[in-house]
């Protein structure tokens, strides 16, 4: 299909590119057929400037295609490496929370170690007290002292007095355990 | 020259290389350009009843983002649900050979490879093209 301009409308569109500098542009270039020799001129001009402008849009057109691909891909790489870079923060997190638990235990376990030190060395100082005065006080009664009523009264005050102090150091140390199972429970819970 | 042209590509900057590369190597005038492979399959069910319009000769992306189905699923409803009666190929950046053994089963006539060089790939399509038409071509990859 083939499409002719009247004489008139040829005239007019060759002005226009003289004056104006504005030429048609498109595959209608293409349909149009003429007897005229100047407007086969033109369209010969119109035609030869449609496919420079094309050429130019094509290459432009492709460098935006590669930029486009460029971009995605980085955008990938970007994406992929957000998530190993979260998945290492929370690997970070985890150890870090392991090892504030492993310290929490190692404290506690050294705490333990220490009361346990301490409750037996006070409970031998007890029971060695305890085994020398009534020894003193089984002496004194066999040898027939007169001094049993004062060792007497002696040994039942100093039993009184370490059976108090025994009962205050194992109440203190029921005290301090107490103390430090709460206090890690609240830590865990702040952590949760 | 090729009476008339659809491609389905959700590239839009792939219309514009595609029209221009067309216009360059006179291979058609009228060139229609769609992005969903939806709103290709609701235009091939209208030329069904209607086929005024229809186009000789299609070209579908493989991977139509944002579509329900890719470019061989709509390659093949134009085969066997909507009477074929076109030229039709998948068009697409990748020649993946197990995509394109798919591509053969939906019934596609050929497989153009995309690229920056699209250019000497279309006007070997173009050489051969009536051959397509008359159904005596088999199917080809342009890489």
């Amino acid at each position: 299909m083939k499409i002719t301009l009247s004489q008139e409308s040829e005239a007019q569109i060759i002005l226009a590119s003289e004056k104006r500098n504005v030429f048609l542009e498109g595959n209608i270039l293409k349909l149009l057929e003429t007897e005229n020799e100047s407007f086969q001129e033109y369209l010969n001009k119109a035609l030869e400037l449609d496919t420079e402008v094309r050429k130019k849009r094509l290459d432009i057109t492709k460098k935006f295609q590669d930029q486009n691909k460029s971009l995605q891909e980085k955008a990938t790489e970007n994406e992929q490496l957000m998530v190993e870079i979260r998945e290492a923060l929370e690997k970070a997190e985890h150890a870090k929370k392991t090892a504030l638990n492993d310290l929490d235990v190692m404290q506690q376990k050294s705490q333990f170690e220490l009361i346990g030190s301490i409750v037996q060395i006070a409970l031998r100082v007890i029971v060695g007290v305890g085994i020398i005065v009534t020894g003193m006080y089984l002496f004194a009664m066999y040898s027939q002292s007169t001094e049993t009523t004062l060792i007497g009264n002696t040994w039942s005050n100093l039993f009184g007095i370490l059976l108090t102090n025994s009962f205050s150091i194992i109440g203190t140390i029921m005290g301090v355990k107490y103390a430090t199972n709460d206090s890690g429970s609240k830590e865990k819970k702040d952590e949760q | 020259m090729i009476k008339s042209i659809l491609l389905v590509d959700d590239e839009n900057l792939f219309h514009l290389v595609f029209e221009d590369a067309c216009s360059l190597l006179d291979i058609t005038l009228d060139l229609r350009t769609l992005s969903s492979a939806e709103s290709a399959e609701e235009l091939f069910k209208v030329w069904q009843n209607d086929p005024t319009d229809k186009p000789e000769c299609v070209f579908v992306d493989l991977n139509i983002i944002g579509s329900a189905f890719d470019g061989i699923e709509l390659v093949r409803r134009i085969n066997y649900l909507y009477g074929n009666g076109v030229v039709v190929g998948i068009i697409s950046s990748s020649a993946d050979q197990a995509e394109i053994n798919r591509s053969v089963l939906a019934g596609s006539q050929f497989w153009i490879v995309k690229s920056d060089e699209i250019e000497p790939r279309l006007e070997a399509f173009r050489e051969d093209y009536d051959k397509y038409k008359d159904r005596t071509k088999d199917f080809t990859v342009y890489k």
